[in-house]
């Protein structure tokens, strides 16, 4: 049989401990000790799971979780002008954007114009986050909860009202170095 | 001017050969070759190029500068480059200059994603600008007109909108004021831009500066279906794509075709849609308990009203009018005739006998519409084109300034046509026929009168395609003008008949007519038409109407015996949109009747072009389709009808009708066909004479003669569109300065107009242009419509202030 590699000129065979002996001995207990450290090792180790969900796991930043719908914080006025473009841009499509004309004496958003309907139905969304790149005014952005089950289908269309209000803080963000 | 010959040439594109008609411009040339140049202000269909835009430029060899593609005509063996590094330079720069002072608000502007500056900017523009000084501010969004909302600082400047209302809709209203950056489109002193056809600026316009009210942040172009069908709100049966969301109608535009309208719409055809969506429309049947209609289930009301059919049996006086397709009129004479042996079926608004439409119908005679821009001359003939078929007035308006086609215009109300006429004459009100009888004459070489005279005189010296545009009211006359004329068998030259109603040409097609049947065969019986069934129901003799699509207190003349008629009725049946007042007042079953959105059938063009209705929406509320309404009655009467589906439909009624043969709906298409170009139309029957043609009437009495028209404006779809409303028309009585001196009468007095004690009251209008001794009242009015008075002649007197009141 020829080796499937080039073993050079010297070919050095090194063989396991005869039975019984000193070899036996460390091959019967030795080697079992070396894998019991490990063991110990990580019985006095903390436990790396969580006990979710009375703990949960912190996100990175970027985590792309439930959307928020945002204001500006000078003037309360949306930021969404219902342009359309994060529902063009979605390809769930499970975004749907009515616009209406705003009435000068009742701003809703800063421009002519504001979503008057907003809905995502988060049981579509494949959260691609591309409804926040597609955003010209960073209007929507990506939030960092994951928590969106429901016992209802259409409780997971969320509406404006609900994506603009203050998302629960149910999600801990993972700290610089963790 | 007879329709020129296309000439083929070769030039090079992009180093390829490319075969292109002569002297079509190089824009469009290009597209013969796959090469697409961009474009701003160029539109075809405006006229002649201006070159306002600068984007399309291109290098033609042997021409040492950059040249303008859309106003450079293709010449054989022209060698034209579109790809070298000096057209991008230059096209990146016309976009970068473009771009200056554009606020580039994509995502509030309503245009976004459907804009051609957006695609040209992305497709040929350099990407970046070097412009950081503050770009020129407007005030914005302002209302030009009700429906149209104008944002200049938007504008590019590129004329469309001010070349469409100069040159084609010719209402000279949109003027560009002040001078270069200052530049802005405005009318002339700030007033409305409010014209019958103002809405085709919105679609004109290559970016969001003109966007349409009532669709301002609907939808973007991705969340909208396209659906193609044709507006059925008057016999011009425009072909239209609705802009769908959600099941509604959010838009309609025109969707291009040349032989029907030439892609305009009117505004009511582009705006009343929201009438498709409005609380007062019905969308149950309804069946009168206790002196109130009440919805009820489909099954009770089809019950009540075929019992109420088959108790009345031959004493049904049955009307057809409106959008009613050539399936439901074929269904309800059919119901009518075979069901209940009631011979009295009418879908007209003045009787025409059976030979005269014979006549009149004759493939021979007719000519399209795309003729009349084509033609030597053209006669609008006792019809106003903007009230009664509103595209044609576009077209018209084509012909005269572009090819210098000669226009004679004879009517009694002076006409929005007379500035564009070489001549225009007047005859009394209602005197239509007799004029037509005299053209006869005239043209024959008999004597006649001297305006008779001089509108042949013209006709015949400007060449020998003549189209005549006619109202149907003129009859038998007009068979008779365009035979003394030679028009018969002649390629572009013709009649154009336009009916009184929008399906009207159909209608009397299929056989909704007392003396005719399908295929306007000959019948047994003939029946009454509408006026005598008026009489006859007053009297007592027919006990039920049923009425398609008609509102006798509405569209019909003779009010007042309509109204008596429908009183005295036993069983009123009407299939409607709208609880109109004899509809309200008088019904006692309420089918709903679809809008034309959610209509499935066909419709035929006064030039004989059969067009396919085709639903954009769903039914909505409890509506049904009206072929299947029929249907349902048709069995419930006994009748055998093999109708399960609107294509069934019309294979029983191209069954029936025999220059209709075979027809399809895969046939007609998108498009639509004419008839008379199938070989069925050799089925038509042949004409059997004429009957004498009417004698000139003399109006007796000493007052002022009455005469009548519809405004466009006048319908309850324009009722009850929001966006329409301002536009709602009041009555006024339009008169002659001479005879308001006379009686003492001043512009803007409110006045009583009476005749044999009928009254209505009115608002004086001068115009100069009326002829002294006659007046103008409106008809389809919901109060003081000019069908209420009983007399055609008729006195004015001031109001006084307390009937105002009233």
């Amino acid at each position: 049989m020829t080796p499937p590699y080039d073993p050079g000129d010297v070919v050095e065979v090194v063989r396991a401990p005869e039975p019984g002996g000193v070899g036996g001995a460390y091959r019967a207990f030795g080697e079992t000790l070396r894998g019991l450290k490990t063991t110990f090792k990580r019985f006095v180790e903390k436990p790396v799971t969580v006990e979710y969900p009375e703990e949960k796991y912190p996100v990175y930043p970027r985590f792309r979780g439930r959307h928020k719908l945002h204001r500006f914080e000078d003037t309360g006025l949306e930021k969404c002008v219902g342009c359309s473009l994060c529902a063009a841009a979605c390809p769930a499509d499970c975004i749907r954007v009515v616009a209406a004309e705003n009435d000068p004496e009742h701003r809703v958003s800063a421009g002519e114009r504001y979503a008057a309907v907003y809905e995502i139905n988060l049981s579509r969304c494949i959260f691609c986050g591309y409804c926040e790149v597609a955003c010209p005014f960073d209007a929507i952005t990506m939030g960092h909860d994951y928590e969106l089950s429901d016992y209802d289908r259409s409780d997971l269309i969320f509406t404006k009202e609900m994506l603009l209000a203050e998302p629960l803080e149910r999600t801990p963000l993972r700290r610089e170095g963790e | 001017m007879p329709r020129p010959e296309i000439k083929m040439i070769t030039f090079s594109i992009d180093g390829r050969e490319v075969q292109a008609p002569e002297n079509t411009m190089l824009v469009d040339a290009a597209k013969y070759g796959d090469v697409e140049i961009p474009v701003f202000c160029y539109e075809p269909k405006l006229g002649q190029p201006v070159g306002a835009c600068r984007m399309c430029l291109v290098e033609i060899e042997g021409i040492p500068k950059l040249q303008t593609a859309c106003s450079t005509p293709v010449k054989d063996g022209m060698v034209v480059h579109t790809q070298t590094q000096r057209v991008h330079e230059a096209q990146e720069a016309v976009v970068e200059f473009l771009l200056l002072n554009h606020p580039l608000d994509c995502p509030v502007c309503d245009k976004g994603g459907e804009c051609p500056l957006q695609d040209i900017s992305f497709g040929w523009g350099g990407g970046r600008s070097r412009f950081v000084e503050p770009k020129r501010h407007f005030q914005k969004p302002l209302e030009l007109s009700p429906l149209i909302a104008i944002d200049r600082e938007r504008c590019i400047l590129c004329y469309r909108c001010v070349r469409y209302s100069q040159e084609v809709s010719e209402d000279y209203q949109l003027v560009l004021q002040e001078r270069g950056a200052a530049s802005y489109v405005a009318t002339f002193d700030g007033h409305p831009y409010v014209a019958p056809f103002s809405g085709n600026i919105v679609e004109l316009c290559p970016v969001g500066a003109l966007t349409s009210k009532p669709y301002r942040f609907r939808a973007r172009p991705w969340d909208i279906e396209g659906a193609g069908t044709v507006c059925t709100m008057c016999p011009g049966q425009c072909n239209v794509t609705l802009t769908v969301r959600d099941d509604r109608v959010l838009r309609v535009l025109a969707r291009d075709h040349e032989e029907v309208d030439d892609g305009w719409l009117c505004d009511r055809g582009r705006f009343a849609y929201q009438s498709f969506h409005v609380d007062e429309r019905i969308t149950s049947p309804l069946v009168r308990v206790d002196g109130e209609l009440r919805p009820v289930p489909w099954d009770h009301a089809l019950d009540v009203a075929a019992d109420a059919l088959k108790r009345a049996g031959g004493a049904v006086g049955a009307l057809a009018g409106g959008g009613t397709t050539n399936e439901e009129g074929f269904l309800l004479q059919r119901i009518a005739r075979e069901a209940l042996g009631s011979p009295h079926l009418d879908s007209q608004r003045a009787p025409v006998d059976r030979r005269s439409l014979l006549a009149i119908g004759d493939p021979g005679l007719q000519a399209t519409v795309p003729d009349i821009e084509y033609a030597h001359a053209v006669l609008v003939l006792d019809t106003e084109p903007v009230d009664e078929m509103a595209i044609l007035d576009l077209r018209i308006r084509k012909g005269v300034r572009r090819r210098r086609v000669r226009l004679a215009v004879a009517s009694a109300r002076p006409s929005a046509l007379d500035g564009n006429a070489a001549l225009s004459v007047r005859f009394a009100p209602g005197g239509g026929p007799a004029f037509a009888a005299e053209l006869v004459a005239a043209a024959r070489g008999e004597a006649a009168s001297d305006d008779a005279r001089a509108v042949v005189d013209l006709l015949r010296g400007a060449g020998e395609d003549v189209v005549i545009v006619a109202s149907e009211r003129v009859g038998a006359a007009l068979a008779a003008l365009a035979d003394a004329l030679g028009l018969r068998d002649r390629d572009g030259a013709g009649l154009i008949v336009v009916p009184s109603s929008a399906n009207g040409r159909g209608l009397r097609e299929v056989g909704v007519l007392p003396d005719a049947g399908p295929g306007l065969a000959p019948v047994a019986r003939p029946g009454l038409h509408a006026a005598e069934m008026a009489r006859a129901g007053a009297e007592g003799e027919l006990t039920a109407f049923w009425l398609h699509g008609v509102d006798p207190l509405r569209d019909l003349p003779y009010r007042e015996r309509w109204e008596q008629a429908l009183d005295r009725a036993t069983d009123v049946i009407a299939h409607a949109a709208f609880l109109t007042e004899g509809i309200r007042e008088h019904a006692t079953v309420v089918f709903p009747v679809e809008a034309y959105a959610e209509k499935d059938g066909t419709l035929t063009h006064p030039d004989g072009r059969l067009q396919r209705v085709r639903p954009g929406i769903g039914l909505q509320g409890r509506n049904r389709y009206g072929w299947q309404v029929l249907a349902d009655l048709g069995r419930r009467l006994g009748l055998e009808l093999r109708v399960l589906t609107a294509g069934m439909a019309l294979a029983e009624v191209a069954a029936a009708v025999p220059f209709y043969a075979g027809l399809t709906q895969d046939e007609i298409g998108g498009r639509g066909i004419r008839w008379q170009e199938r070989e069925a139309a050799s089925a038509y029957p042949r004409p059997e004479g004429l009957p004498d043609l009417a004698a000139p009437t003399v109006r007796e009495g000493a007052g002022l003669r009455l005469g009548t028209f519809r405004s466009i404006w006048a319908s309850p779809e324009v009722e009850h569109s929001p966006a329409l409303r301002f536009l709602v028309p009041r009555q006024r009585v339009e008169m002659a300065p001479a005879d308001a001196d006379r009686l003492g009468l001043g512009d803007g007095q409110r006045v009583v107009v009476s005749a044999n004690g009928s009254r209505v009251e009115a608002t004086v209008t001068l115009r100069h242009a009326v002829p002294a001794g006659s007046v103008f009242l409106q008809d389809g009015l919901v109060r003081d419509a000019a069908n209420t008075l009983t007399g055609s002649v008729v006195e004015i007197r001031p109001a006084v202030t307390s009937e105002v009141a009233g």
